[in-house]
Order: structure tokens, then sequence, then C-alpha cells
């Protein structure tokens, strides 16, 4: 990736053009969409979806795919609020207790693919169920009042930027200097381009492969804080079909869901293009069935242009190589 | 192959600039317009109660255009908080004037309504009420417009329970049991049946969905072959609850009563495989809501609550109507 440093710009150049776009187009059918509370109410609304995106993508990279996470978000944020309401446990061993469901949940869903090899899709699946299961039994089916108390998060600290967001940023540039620089990330990208490859140089796939999915689970508690600090409540019934969502921002992004490549930077932008686009749909009062419509659209766009560039790419990488031969 | 691609992506953009154009969107250009901006912020618009809705209210600002101008929004599905949450939170961000909120969770939706109140915006609740205990906690007063969902309730399961007798079972199928209308149906039903001595047999949840009412009944009738009446607090479940007893060749021994009034469930009325629903006029309530909010903005005084009317639907009543 190095070799060609001009690129990178345009790696993400798909993704940047639809956004771009679509801040055009809303600003141009909508007189209030082009301000800073927009834009300051849309960095408020993705810290959740940013987070389990960042999860997602080292899930994907890695040739897997999560199905579990919007039903794990879901269990850490009632584990949490029972924790906090019910048992009268201090702050930070509730959120201790969050944390300990997402990543039980992760590691099992690793550990499970990994020792069965068993399809990601599938253990993450009944993981889906288990843990909404586990939810409504935990909060028995209501909603978990939390009230002000983790309220903070969500307050504004600069131009009306929250915590929450700022937290968020930092972990985009955690995960992506985890990705591109570290031995870890390189393993990941290894296992989503050649397994077998791996395997043979000695390096322990499976681990990794656990080591992923439960980061997938804890970045999930972490969302569940985030969304329960925003709601000042514990709903059971959050997180349902989100991970559809989380998949959508990923894939927009640009990372393939072959495995093997992808960015986590560039999975921001597709949060930001999705959450973009929820935004401007309904501040223009866009129907829900056309909101849907519109959505798909995006996503089938985004896609096909990404795998225009990458076709362009891989032609070109193949002739250099040819060239350095 | 490279010019496939492209074709089919310039293909997808324009296709998707002519749904957006065609979605009813008009440019910004032109002069500001000063009308009150109310924006309407309703639960899921796959529910044909809140499509109703939606259609009166926009009927409703067409016919007094000059007046004000509606954002009229729905979520995906009737547990889709946090889509809500973000939904109002857009529509401070576009500065309207006033907000009508059915909320999908009496207590979730309360922080953000509290930010929009701070933001100068008038906040008028309807359809489903907020938690009381919450909102005094944030010492808000929002004012409620809305049926009287107990009372609805109460009268459907009174006219159920004036078809069976002292002793018999019934079973009542409530909503996403977080939600203080199902919660306020499901009391009215109980009330109705204590009084005339029924047996509750049990009281199951099917989320106002129809095809999980349709699961949970067929289980229901095999666990409890004597349930002589099932109470729905919305008429989905209670087409999802006709379709399992039809399954079980039960439809002519177990009273169905739902709430809602739905278009789908006229024709069951009339041919008694439901026996009653409420109507609660749907439509009414969200116009209701936004006359309220005009006066708020016009008087800038604060309004009491507003119960909206209820009535029983029965095959009676219908046959009177059409005469």
């Amino acid at each position: 990736m190095n070799k060609y440093p001009t690129r990178s710009y345009f790696n993400n150049f798909g993704s940047i053009t639809i956004l771009a776009a679509l801040i055009l187009v809303f600003s141009l059918l909508s007189r209030n969409f082009l301000s800073l509370k927009t834009f300051t109410a849309i960095a408020n609304q993705i810290p959740g979806l940013t987070v389990m995106a960042i999860g997602m993508t080292f899930v994907i990279i890695i040739g897997g795919i999560d199905l579990s996470v919007g039903s794990v978000m879901a269990f850490s944020a009632v584990g949490f609020a029972s924790a906090l309401v019910e048992w009268q446990l201090p702050l930070a061993l509730a959120v201790l207790l969050s944390f300990c469901l997402g990543i039980i949940c992760g590691s099992l869903n690793g550990l499970i693919i990994s020792h069965w090899k068993i399809p990601s899709f599938i253990v993450t699946l009944a993981m889906l169920e288990m843990a909404r299961g586990a939810t409504y039994l935990l909060a028995q089916s209501r909603t978990i009042y939390i009230g002000s108390e983790i309220s903070w998060i969500n307050e504004p600290v600069i131009g009306g930027i929250s915590l929450a967001f700022v937290l968020a940023l930092c972990l985009v540039f955690a995960a992506h200097l985890i990705l591109t620089e570290t031995v870890f990330g390189r393993y990941v990208v290894g296992i989503g381009t050649n397994e077998t490859a791996m395997q043979l140089s000695g390096i322990n796939s499976a681990l990794v492969r656990v080591l992923v999915f439960t980061g997938a689970g804890g970045l999930a508690s972490v969302a569940a804080l985030l969304s329960s600090s925003r709601l000042e409540a514990a709903d059971p019934n959050a997180g349902i079909g989100l991970e559809l969502q989380v998949i959508a921002s990923v894939v927009i992004g640009g990372t393939s869901l072959l495995g093997g490549r992808g960015s986590v930077i560039a999975t921001f932008v597709g949060v930001l293009i999705i959450s973009t686009l929820e935004s401007g749909l309904s501040q223009i009062g866009t129907s829900e069935p056309f909101k849907r419509i519109i959505t798909g659209l995006v996503i089938m766009v985004a896609v096909i242009m990404d795998i225009h560039r990458s076709h362009v790419q891989s032609k070109e990488v193949v002739s250099t190589d040819l060239k350095y031969s | 192959m490279k010019v496939t691609r492209l074709t089919i992506t310039v293909i997808l953009s324009a296709a998707l600039f002519a749904v957006l154009l065609y979605s009813g969107l008009k440019p910004s250009f032109g002069p500001r317009n000063t009308t009150p901006h109310i924006a309407l912020v309703m639960k899921s618009l796959a529910n044909e109660f809140f499509l109703t809705m939606e259609h009166e209210a926009r009927a409703h600002q067409k016919s007094s255009a000059t007046e004000y101008r509606l954002t009229a929004n729905g979520i995906r599905n009737e547990t889709d908080v946090s889509g809500q949450v973000r939904i109002i939170e857009n529509m401070i961000a576009q500065d309207v004037d006033a907000l009508i909120v059915a909320p999908a969770d009496s207590r979730a939706l309360i922080p953000v309504c509290a930010q929009a109140i701070q933001q100068g915006i008038v906040v008028i609740n309807i359809d489903n009420r907020f938690n009381q205990q919450t909102l005094a906690a944030k010492s808000l007063q929002i004012p409620f417009v809305g049926p009287g969902n107990r009372k609805g309730a109460k009268m459907v399961g009174s006219y159920l329970a004036d078809h069976l007798e002292a002793g018999d079972g019934v079973a009542v199928l409530e909503g996403i049991p977080t939600a203080h209308n199902s919660q306020e149906r499901k009391a009215g039903f109980i009330e109705a049946f204590r009084e005339k001595a029924l047996d509750i047999l049990t009281i199951r949840s099917a989320e106002w969905d129809m095809e999980k009412a349709n699961i949970v009944v067929a289980a229901l009738i095999n666990e409890y072959p004597d349930v002589k009446g099932i109470a729905c607090a919305n008429d989905s479940m209670a087409l999802g609850a006709v379709a399992a007893l039809k399954a079980a060749g039960k439809l002519n021994s177990v009273y169905v009563v739902g709430f809602d009034n739905i278009s789908a469930v006229q024709e069951m009325l009339k041919n008694g495989q439901i026996l009653a629903t409420a109507d609660q006029f749907g439509g009414q309530i969200a116009v209701n809501g936004i006359e309220y909010a005009l006066e708020i903005l016009k008087t800038g005084t604060h309004k009491a609550d507003q119960e909206t009317p209820v009535e029983l639907i029965t095959k009676q009543s219908i046959e009177n109507n059409n005469e």
C-alpha cells in the first residue's frame, strides 16, 4: 500500500464522492440542512454505530461476519442498567460488568467458530437469538430507566460535540493504527487473504480470530454505554436489525466481504454516509417506503463504485508487479 | 466489463435522484417561509393506524396550507426507539417550531424531548403517554392529546364478557410490554374481566405483531383448550389470533376482540370472526395535536391534557352506521 502514497486518498474516492453528493443534494432540498446544528446532531448520533462498525471491520477483513452485535449491545446495556439501578452497584462496577457481558459473548462466538470451524454467519446468528433472549429475561421485557447519572457522556464538550463522539473518533484512530501498523493487524489481513498460508508460516489463526470476535463483542458493550447514556434508559428492544446497518457502513466504506481488504477510516466514511442519508431524508420528511428504497440504492451505488475501483486497482498492481519481476 | 459497471453506476445514480425528486420534494430556493413549521413524529408507518394518522395530518395541512408547514416522519418498526430519537434530533436541527410526538417508549424519548423544549420548541405528546414520574423528575410539563386507552379496552373487554359466563377462561394478548398504551389496554381488559368474574388464564405479549400473535395463540389454545375469549391489545394481533384459531378449527368456539378498528378487520367484524374492537380515531389524534400546538404557538399559553374519544365498534354499530 505504501508504495502508492498518492493513492490513499483515491482509495476512498468512491465513498467520499457519495458523501459529498449527499450533502450537496440535501443542502439544495432543505434550507436548514447545511448548518452547524445538523452536523453536530449527526456527530452526536453516530458514536454507537461507529464503535460497532470498527469491530465489524476487523471481523469482515478476517473473512467473517458478526450478526450478533445488535443483540449483544442490548444485552450489555440491560446488564449495565440492572447493575446500576436494580442491584445498586457503583458506576465503575456496572461498566465493568457490561464490558464482561460483551466480551463473553464475543469470545464465545470466536471460540466456537475457531474450534468447530463453523461459518461465523451461523454461530453469530445463534448468538443473536441467545443474547436477545437473555436481554428480555434480564430486563423482564421492560425498559430500565437509568436517569441522568451517565448522561454526561453525551453532554457537548467542544462546539456542541459530545464526549461520546470524541471517544469514538479516538477509537477509530487507534483501530486504524492497530490494523495498519501492528503485527496483529497484518495477521488479520493475512488470514482474510489466505488463511492456509498464514497457518503454514506458524501463525495461530484461531487465536487471532477469537481476539477479533472478542473485540467486536467488547466494542458492542461500548456502544451499549453510549446509547444508554443518550436515552437515559436501557431498552431491551434496542439494536434490533442494527447489525445490518453496521455491515452496510463497513461495506459502503469499501471493506471487502470476501475478506483480506478493508480500512477503519473508510468504514468511518461509510458510517457518515449512512447517517447523513438518514438525517437528510428525515429532515426533508421523505416517507418511510422511499427512505428505504433510497437507502438501498445508495448502498448499491457505493458498493458498485467500490468494485469498479478495486477492479482498476488490481489491474494496476498486476502490471507493476510484472514490471518489477 | 468496466463499461458495464460504470453504466450500472450511472443508471442507479440516476434512479436515486429520480426517486428523491418523485418522493415529493421541492428544492429549497425562493423566499424564506415564515409560517410555523410543525414536525409530526410517529411510530411505525407499517402499522395502518399511524399511516391513517399521517394521511389525515397531511390532508389537514393541505386544507390550511397558509397556516403551517408539516414534516411527517415514522420509524421502521414499533421497537426502533433510538431511530425515533434520531428523527427528533434531526427535527431540532431543522429548527421546527413544534414537535408532535407519538413515543415508541414512554420513558426513553423524554431526554431528547427535554432537549427540544430547551431549544424553545413546543412539544406535544400524542397517542402513547409519557411516563408521568419521569416527566416530574425532570420538572417537565408536556401536554398529552390522546385516547383513554384504558377506557376503550374496558368497553371492549366488557362487551366480550357479556358474551361469556362467569368462570369462563379468557386470555389477554398485550403489545410491547414497555409501551404505556399496551399497559393501559391490558389493565382495561383485566378490569372488565374481573368485574364479570372471568378466569384470566394467561397474559402473553405478541409485540403488536400479527405473525407473533399467530404463533402465540396457536400455542396458547393447545395449552388452554378451554379458553373462550382472547382479548388483543391491537387489531393486527387479533388478525393473527383469528388465523391461528382458523387453523385449529376453533373459530366458532372462541371469541376474539381487538383494538384500533383498522380496515382489515371490517369484514371480520361483519361476519363475526372478530367480536368487537375500539376506534380511537387515530387520524384525529394527530390533527388535534397539531391544532393544540398551533394554539400554543399563537397564544403562548400552556395547555392541559386532552382526552380524545374512543368508541366501541361491533357488528351492530357498523350496521347502524351503514343505515
